[in-house]
């Protein structure tokens, strides 16, 4: 573990002590080897179910895949924001970099960590250096009121969070992953008990985003720069996810009955956000809801608290967050030519960009969860969980699979083809940076179509 | 303004205070300024206390930060210079045309908040469809329809109806004898697109127009429908209003300049170009040094008169001669009289648009026997376009003598006022320039309209809207009236009668 988090802290003085010319592609160059050597956590083989282990970091296989996802991810957000921030001051970029960097070492310590008050320090932490990226560097005047929103959301939300992982401490002795998964169910009947399930969970599920608590999602992906939605879209979301899984294992038996509207509101977010995005006109609103969509089902898969529930979840985790990503650098690819995310703006892109729309085609096609990709992987298993669990949620997940392939569909037919306006006929043409990046975020996708058992958590 | 009391160690007292700080009381106290609390000010002291907690609330628009007030949005996605009546007709027909609300962001920046030089409201009003171009008359045709059903278009929910003092009186243009062929085969085309305009032979004229003198006169064409005048300041508002509504943001600015990208492009005979894409439009706030960059997508130029100068900005005409980059948009200025004449005598209520072909105009205005006439100066003697003054020489040598010739009754008449407004003449061919530049991609045009701007405005705007989101003309396709028609030099002139 530590070989990888102290390269990952090493990058502040890489980024302090390189010369200007040299900056970006240092900082490229070094988290792209630190995320080649992230794959070896891949090689899980001792028995005890943790590994890399020392008193506060290990890794199992739960959160190996969002930890290589985490690595993999800060090369492909530098290389994001090398041509937005070119035009600023040097000093500004390396901070910038750093705030970059900071929310890197804290994520990779929030999944790494074996204690549940170390793993909720991460998770407040990692706010910091998000709300500053979202403020200062985002796009919108309203990126005031999207830095608001997103920090006392998730504040809210998280105060009871850390009252009732004391309260467990108390009532435990330890919150230790390590032994927790040991410990004995808790009597948990009073009214109190309820409250204090919903207060361990409420963070989580404002920050998956669950459908009711879900308002910030779409301003803070608006209002922020790429590396910005890259980073939201991609980890942070998982965060969210990562966490419930982790503390519901404290929180049986009473999972089974709390649960229950909770399910039913993110089964009911992913038909209502999926019909908001076919009447979005801003592009990436419209991605910001459709990751509201698909989280809606991770959040169902966690807490209805099943093996294939639990795979599901991860995978479609997982495969969301690059597929997400990938979309916020499309979008922010004509965001930056035509200076405008209105897609009535930006139609017919197929004609004069024609490899880019095979990008684009390829990850609507990911988006709307076309087979093989491990999309459809992950939320088959959770439909299909659920059918277990009522088959009267059928309705609810069939129609929500319709809609994610109307609304994906939609933005494919609305920016890609269709007569192309005259005022496009000029745009700049694509540059190499941006075909990498796109690759770098679909190759995985793609690649792990052929082994996704690294992916099925537990269950491997 | 000084607050508050003077001990005796009394000096001033900060005279610039925000208003929540009126019920605090300072004193001088061994150097240093104190506040207290003091009962007797309680109600002064609760006001600011409220005043401070509604701003609080949300719903308020107070922030921490100063923002100075009219500034337009950071960001926007369609930016149109110049708010005269093409450029809310342009900002009225994109939201309308928009499938879902709000899906463009519109700001309209306007030069001038009082109007006082816009060619728009200083404009006769007239509508005609006797034009030569087919174009011309369609366009003039669907305006006609448009302000005759305009509250169906532009009646905002809990606001007056809009009423235009839409006048049906007609035009008559008059013809002599070289040039009474013309008005026939212009009579030909506009009966073909579908105006309704009778030709008249003298007698006809003498028959329905008796205060006419038809000397020299050998035809007459009568617009029977859609022609006449009516109030461009109302037309104005009206669609500033419904625009507003639909939530276009209006800016009170002027436009300095833009930032563009741009890159080099092949073309297929190998000839290298520049092409340039706006990204921001520079907006100075009036009377201020503050400049706001607006980020955009596109930019439609309806600057009317400047919109020559606003095309200048982005670089269009600096190039070398007789390259594309080198031929500027051709508009310019060219500033045109009005005279304000009382006539008691005069042709009366029923009396039509007169355009003599001897260049000069006249109309009716209101019912008080007065009308307003004017004539277009020869090419030679353009007026000096520095300033809006008015020159009375021009009436007493070239409009009276002409107007009294074809309408005795106006021998004796009295000026009761004049003013002048500019012509955003296109000095190519006297038409209308619509589209997008091929070397500024994103910035289109609706301008150059030559005195026939107003009428045409509606639907000038609806074929302009049609462009930006529609990629290409729906309803009335007006490709002979693009900008490209600059470039390869083909004018599309008016047959006129004069």
């Amino acid at each position: 573990m530590l070989k990888i988090l102290i390269p990952t802290i090493m990058l502040f003085p890489t980024i302090w002590l390189t010369p200007q010319k040299w900056l970006w592609t240092t900082t490229t160059s070094h988290s792209l080897i630190i995320a080649t050597f992230s794959l070896t956590w891949f090689n899980l083989n001792t028995g005890t179910g943790w590994y890399t282990s020392n008193e506060y970091l290990a890794i199992d296989p739960l959160s190996t895949p969002f930890l290589i996802l985490t690595c993999w991810l800060l090369p492909l957000m530098i290389l994001a924001s090398q041509n937005h921030m070119s035009s600023e001051p040097i000093k500004r970029q390396q901070v910038y970099l750093s705030l970059m960097v900071s929310l890197q070492m804290l994520l990779i310590m929030a999944f790494g960590a074996t204690e549940l008050i170390m793993f909720y320090i991460m998770f407040e932490a990692t706010l910091i250096p998000t709300l500053m990226i979202i403020t200062r560097w985002g796009n919108q005047t309203e990126r005031l009121n999207a830095g608001i929103y997103f920090l006392f959301y998730t504040l809210m939300a998280s105060l009871p969070l850390l009252v009732a992982l004391l309260s467990l401490q108390v009532t435990t002795g330890t919150l230790s992953m390590l032994i927790l998964c040991y410990s004995d169910p808790m009597p948990f009947f009073t009214w109190s008990d309820k409250i204090g399930w919903m207060g361990g969970l409420m963070a989580f599920m404002v920050k998956i985003p669950l459908y009711g608590v879900h308002l910030w999602m779409p301003k803070a992906h608006v209002g922020g720069p790429n590396a910005g939605s890259m980073v939201l879209a991609a980890i942070l979301l998982k965060l969210g996810g990562y966490g419930m899984m982790r503390i519901t294992i404290l929180l049986d038996p009473l999972t089974k009955e709390m649960a229950y509207p909770f399910i039913i509101l993110a089964l009911w977010g992913v038909i209502m956000t999926g019909s908001i995005c076919l009447r979005q006109t801003d592009l990436k609103s419209l991605i910001a809801y459709s990751s509201v969509s698909h989280m809606g089902l991770v959040a169902a898969g966690i807490l209805i608290q099943t093996p294939w529930g639990f795979t599901g979840a991860i995978i479609l985790m997982i495969a969301h967050g690059l597929v997400s990503s990938a979309l916020f650098c499309l979008a922010n690819t004509t965001y930056e030519r035509t200076h405008s995310r209105t897609m009535v703006l930006a139609r017919g892109l197929q004609m004069i960009f024609p490899l880019t729309a095979t990008w684009w085609f390829i990850t609507n096609l990911a988006n709307l969860a076309l087979p093989p990709l491990p999309n459809l992987m992950g939320e088959i298993m959770i439909i299909t969980t659920m059918f277990n669990w009522s088959p009267y949620t059928l309705i609810l997940t069939g129609l929500g699979t319709l809609i994610t392939a109307s609304y994906s569909l939609y933005m494919f037919l609305m920016t890609q083809r269709g007569p192309t306006p005259s005022h496009i006929m000029g745009l700049t043409p694509f540059h190499t940076r941006e075909h990498l990046l796109i690759t770098m975020h679909l190759m995985p996708v793609l690649l792990l179509i052929t082994k996704p058992e690294i992916m099925w958590g537990w269950h491997f | 303004m000084t607050i508050g009391n003077y001990d005796n160690l009394s000096c001033f007292v900060p005279t610039v205070k925000p208003d929540v700080w009126q019920s605090v009381i300072w004193r001088r106290h061994w150097g240093r300024h104190q506040a207290f609390f003091l009962f007797s000010e309680l109600d002064s002291h609760l006001r600011a206390f409220r005043e401070k907690a509604a701003a609080a609330m949300p719903g308020s628009d107070w922030t921490p930060f100063h923002l100075t007030p009219g500034l337009p949005p950071e960001r926007a996605d369609i930016v149109i210079v110049g708010g005269g009546v093409m450029g809310w007709s342009v900002a009225y027909w994109l939201k309308r045309k928009e499938q879902v609300r709000n899906a463009v962001r519109v700001v309209v920046v306007e030069k001038d908040p009082t109007y006082s030089q816009a060619s728009t409201v200083l404009s006769a009003g007239g509508i005609r469809q006797q034009f030569s171009l087919p174009e011309n008359i369609q366009l003039s045709l669907a305006s006609a329809d448009f302000l005759k059903n305009i509250n169906e278009h532009l009646n905002v929910v809990n606001e007056d109806p809009v009423d235009l003092q839409f006048n049906h009186s007609g035009y008559l243009f008059t013809a002599s004898e070289n040039a009474a062929h013309i008005m026939e085969a212009n009579h030909k085309t506009q009966m073909c697109v579908g105006a309704k305009v009778i030709l008249l032979s003298p007698a006809q004229i003498k028959e329905r127009f008796p205060w006419m003198n038809t000397d020299g006169v050998v035809l007459a064409s009568y617009g029977l429908e859609n022609e006449g005048w009516f109030d461009p300041w109302t037309l104005l508002n009206a669609l500033r209003r419904k625009a507003i509504s639909m939530g276009v943001h209006q800016c009170f600015g002027e436009v300095t300049g833009f930032k563009s990208s741009s890159h080099k492009v092949e073309t297929g005979d190998g000839d290298l170009l520049r092409l340039k894409r706006i990204t921001h439009v520079n907006v100075q706030m009036p009377n201020s040094l503050e400049k706001q960059p607006v980020e955009c997508a596109i930019v439609v130029n309806t600057a009317g008169a400047n919109s020559g100068r606003v095309a200048e900005m982005i670089g269009i005409g600096h190039g070398p001669k007789d390259s594309m980059p080198g031929i500027p948009v051709p508009v310019e200025p060219r500033k045109r009289y009005i005279y304000v004449v009382h006539c008691p005598d005069g042709p009366g209520l029923d009396s039509p648009f007169l355009i003599d072909y001897s260049g000069v105009y006249f109309r009716r205005e209101g019912l008080g026997g007065n009308y307003i006439t004017g004539m277009s100066p020869e090419e030679s003697e353009e007026p000096d376009i520095s300033t809006l003054d008015v020159d009375h020489d021009f009436f007493h040598n070239n409009v009276w003598p002409r107007l009294a010739h074809r309408v005795p009754a106006f021998e004796s008449l009295k000026v009761s006022s004049a003013w002048a407004g500019y012509y955003d003449y296109n000095t190519f061919d006297q038409n209308g320039i619509l589209g997008a530049h091929p070397l500024v991609n994103n910035m289109y045009f609706a301008t150059g309209f030559s005195g026939h701007g107003l009428q045409q405005s509606p639907a000038v705007g609806r074929a302009v809207a049609e462009l930006i989101l529609d990629g290409r003309y729906t309803t009335l396709d007006l490709s002979a009236l693009d900008l490209k028609r600059i470039l390869y030099q083909e004018p599309m002139l008016e047959r006129n009668i004069v």
